[in-house]
């Protein structure tokens, strides 16, 4: 090839790439969301006097290009594959897959924010739950069920520490020895609510429901669950499957969600991206589930995050009337008002990884 | 705008190409001026004006100095003043308010003003320019437009390399555009793209791996080390390559950089290779000015350490700047006085290993927040301190990285460039480079759109 060929062949690449894609970029529409992702898209930047001059028009039209660039979800699957596979990084965007399972390294331990939740449950405790059966758990993430990679694992008991050391007057109910790898999805953060039988067994032995009955659920696949960190990480893992354990009962309880002021259903398929919705309508502030054929009088306050969502339904059997209220999205200030606290039990049951943000309100 | 972001790379870039090629030569600097305002609009949307200014000062004291020669050297004073004031007031004042502060009883305010970007680099081209039409070295510029465009030229605006006026002056009137020339300037962007964003951005990750730690070992302190002087090298002589690129895809020919710094075997050596364009800056209108070496031995030290203080002082107002300047003005002179007679007598691969440790304990002071973080930092290496050797994170994070450091390595020396330059290669090198080039441009591409770390060490200068 003579040097003015390889010229002419670098320089027409060079051109029609940079054409080729400020062109269908132009053309192209605007997407909303990222699917893989799970997130808002950025639009087009507003322009106005001040975010021209404030000099923040430039970085948010370098969010919206990239957000919208042509091939966004093969580019990062491209970044991924050669981060991983090519360059042998361990982790991509702080993500890594081991045996088939990807895992956050989300294990840096933050005591100031571990405090503050403890603080604020202790704030919740103070204000209504004097005197009342008050039990707490903590839900282990993934990576501390990991063989191996102990710096990739979150300090669990020291978590569990922090937590002993500030909510005296509760009772803490250990899950840790109930909960295996297989326990949790592949491909997402949570646990499966099929695997839950040994939880669900340590807190009703804890929390003195000794009259809970033995109940037969139907398990039932609802299809393929792409997780939360299968769009993130970019690579090709097996899907899992995402399965609801269901009866009679469960199907003939009516859930009230004080957002909207809506009822429905325990378990209802939604258009959501996220098919872990289909656990009592997934991310809800505050949510009451009545059990119309329950042979118990008992009510559960549910302090909860995300994980409580698949785990509330197994408790079922034992209550009445459950409340989940996820201290992430309501504040506690204004609990009262929805919530008659009387003698109910209640359980503050959070993951590792929502304690250590100071994300409770 | 910085060159490794979608903005520039797949908007600005081809729109500013398309009109450039389209337009008859005779509006060729109109619009890369034009260019280099919307450009520095984009990133400065306020300090635009005062770079504006800055323009309109240096070509009338331009004019002046060239008209009125027997006041030309007031004139000459006057711009300098002017152009160095400006750099004061914006990038020094809260540093002379926080030093005179330590010995007031009552404290004077800080000034809330941010550092425009770019301002070292373009003040030092437009006092290069003002002092060398006050030597006659080059021809005053008459058409304020091209001058604008010399300072303002967005290739090299905001992080260099400082061309002089007398390396482009020509190149404005009358510069050519040849297929090779482009194909050129493409190989050296792309090549400075990937260097930036798979290399210095990826190492910049475990740099800062690094400062998170709460487990710091010898080897995450060593892994600190190499990383961040890899990180550092890449960022920059990539954000130089791709400068000279664009510059040569707009028929611009300017000065090389980098030169393999980390192959060096003195200090003296170093500076040679790194960041060539401010070395001889500095060279060029300070120590030579001063006297240079050709003074009594105290002048001579006192035009070191001040060539080198203020070399530090150029690159930020802090002073952990100041002691890298200074350490390595002690350095050039410690080897000037004595140490070159040993370091000659040794074998090359024990002056490298000097010289690289040399190096990557300036960019440890380079990097520094604070004396303890910097003697933290330096102890650490050895062991200083009872930390343990290793751990499974730091292990983790050696493995993790150990591709992109190797390839860093590597990279840093010319032993590919030599490699790929050999005769029996040819063939099969000129079949590739273009597959290899386009790889580059798009996995680059890839990690600019996943939104990786990017930032852009030598902006704040």
């Amino acid at each position: 090839m003579s040097n003015r060929v390889k010229d002419a062949i670098v320089t027409l690449s060079f051109i029609s790439i940079l054409v080729i894609v400020f062109l269908i970029n132009i053309i192209k529409e605007d997407k909303l969301i990222s699917e893989s992702e799970r997130r808002k898209l950025a639009s087009f930047p507003e322009i106005t006097k001040s975010t021209i001059t404030n000099g923040d028009l430039s970085q948010k039209f370098e969010s919206y290009f990239a957000d919208q660039f042509v091939g966004r979800d093969s580019f990062r699957s491209l970044k991924s594959f050669i981060s991983l596979n090519v360059l042998k990084n361990k982790d991509n965007n702080e993500l890594f897959e081991k045996y088939g399972s990807i895992y956050k390294m989300d294990y840096k331990i933050n005591e100031k924010a571990l405090q503050k939740s403890a603080d604020k449950i202790n704030e919740v405790y103070n204000k209504y739950l004097k005197g009342m059966n008050v039990y707490y758990s903590v839900i282990p993430d993934k990576n501390y069920y990991l063989e191996n990679d102990d710096h990739l694992k979150m300090d669990y008991d020291k978590v569990v520490e922090i937590m002993e050391n500030s909510l005296e007057d509760m009772k803490y109910i250990d899950i840790s020895d109930s909960l295996d790898l297989d326990d949790y999805y592949k491909t997402d953060l949570h646990w499966k609510q099929e695997n839950l039988s040994n939880v669900v067994n340590t807190l009703e032995n804890k929390m003195n429901l000794n009259e809970s009955k033995t109940q037969d659920y139907e398990l039932k696949n609802i299809g393929e669950f792409y997780g939360v960190y299968f769009g993130q990480l970019g690579v090709n893992v097996e899907p899992d499957e995402i399965y609801t354990l269901t009866n009679s009962e469960i199907e003939n309880c009516v859930t009230f969600n004080f957002e909207n002021n809506k009822k429905g259903k325990v378990y209802e398929e939604s258009n959501s991206s996220d098919k872990y919705d289909i656990y009592l309508s997934g991310p809800v502030a505050l949510l009451k589930v009545e059990n119309p054929n329950s042979e118990s009088d008992k009510e559960l306050l549910l302090f909860r995050d995300s994980f409580g969502s698949s785990l509330a339904p197994l408790l079922l059997k034992d209550y009445k009337t459950i409340t989940l209220i996820d201290l992430r999205y309501v504040s506690s200030k204004i609990l009262d008002y929805y919530i008659k606290f009387e003698n109910q039990d209640v359980l503050f049951l959070y993951s590792t990884l929502v304690l250590n943000q100071n994300i409770l309100r | 705008m910085i060159f490794s972001s979608i903005t520039f790379l797949f908007f600005f870039l081809p729109i500013v190409l398309a009109i450039y090629y389209i337009v008859p030569k005779k509006f060729k600097n109109l619009v890369l001026l034009a260019a280099s305002l919307i450009f520095y609009f984009f990133g400065e949307p306020v300090y635009v004006v005062l770079m504006i200014v800055s323009i309109i000062s240096t070509y009338i004291f331009g004019l002046l100095i060239d008209k009125y020669k027997e006041n030309s050297k007031f004139f000459l004073i006057l711009s300098i003043c002017v152009s160095v004031g400006i750099l004061i007031y914006f990038k020094y004042t809260n540093f002379l308010i926080e030093n005179i502060n330590l010995w007031l009883k009552h404290k004077i305010d800080f000034i809330y003003v941010a550092l425009p970007i770019g301002i070292s680099f373009y003040t030092f081209q437009m006092i290069s320019y003002t002092v060398d039409v006050y030597r006659g070295d080059a021809k005053v510029q008459k058409n304020i437009l091209k001058l604008a465009t010399y300072i303002s030229l967005f290739p090299q605006l905001i992080a260099g390399p400082i061309v002089r006026y007398t390396t482009i002056e020509d190149q404005l009137e009358n510069r050519t555009h040849t297929l090779e020339k482009f194909s050129n300037g493409v190989r050296r962007f792309i090549v400075g793209l990937g260097k930036k964003v798979l290399i210095a951005n990826v190492l910049g990750e475990l740099a800062n791996k690094f400062l998170g730690t709460n487990d710091a070992t010898v080897l995450f302190y060593w892994l600190y080390g190499i990383s961040s002087m890899l990180q550092i090298y890449f960022d920059f002589s990539g954000y130089s390559d791709m400068a000279i690129g664009l510059g040569k895809m707009f028929g611009f020919e300017f000065l090389e950089n980098f030169n393999y710094p980390y192959i060096a075997t003195t200090v003296t050596d170093f500076w040679r290779r790194w960041h060539i364009s401010l070395s001889s800056w500095f060279r060029d209108y300070i120590y030579i000015p001063l006297g240079g070496n050709r003074v009594s031995k105290i002048k001579w030290i006192r035009n070191i350490l001040i060539v080198w203080m203020l070399t530090g002082l150029w690159h930020g107002a802090s002073w952990n700047f100041v002691i890298w300047g200074l350490y390595f003005g002690i350095l050039l002179l410690i080897e000037k006085l004595f140490l070159n007679k040993i370091l000659d007598k040794l074998p090359n691969i024990i002056k490298r290993i000097y010289l690289l440790l040399i190096v990557m304990i300036s960019f440890i002071i380079f990097n520094g927040n604070g004396v303890n973080e910097i003697l933290k930092n330096i102890t650490g290496l050895f062991g200083i301190g009872g930390i343990s050797a290793i751990s499974s994170e730091s292990l983790y994070y050696f493995k993790s990285y150990l591709i992109v450091l190797v390839i860093g390595i590597i990279g840093a020396t010319p032993i590919m460039k030599n490699f790929f330059q050999k005769e029996k290669l040819s063939k099969f090198v000129n079949c590739l480079e273009p597959i290899f080039l386009v790889l580059i441009l798009l996995i680059s591409t890839s990690y600019i759109v996943d939104g990786s770390f990017n930032p852009f060490l030598y902006f704040r200068f």
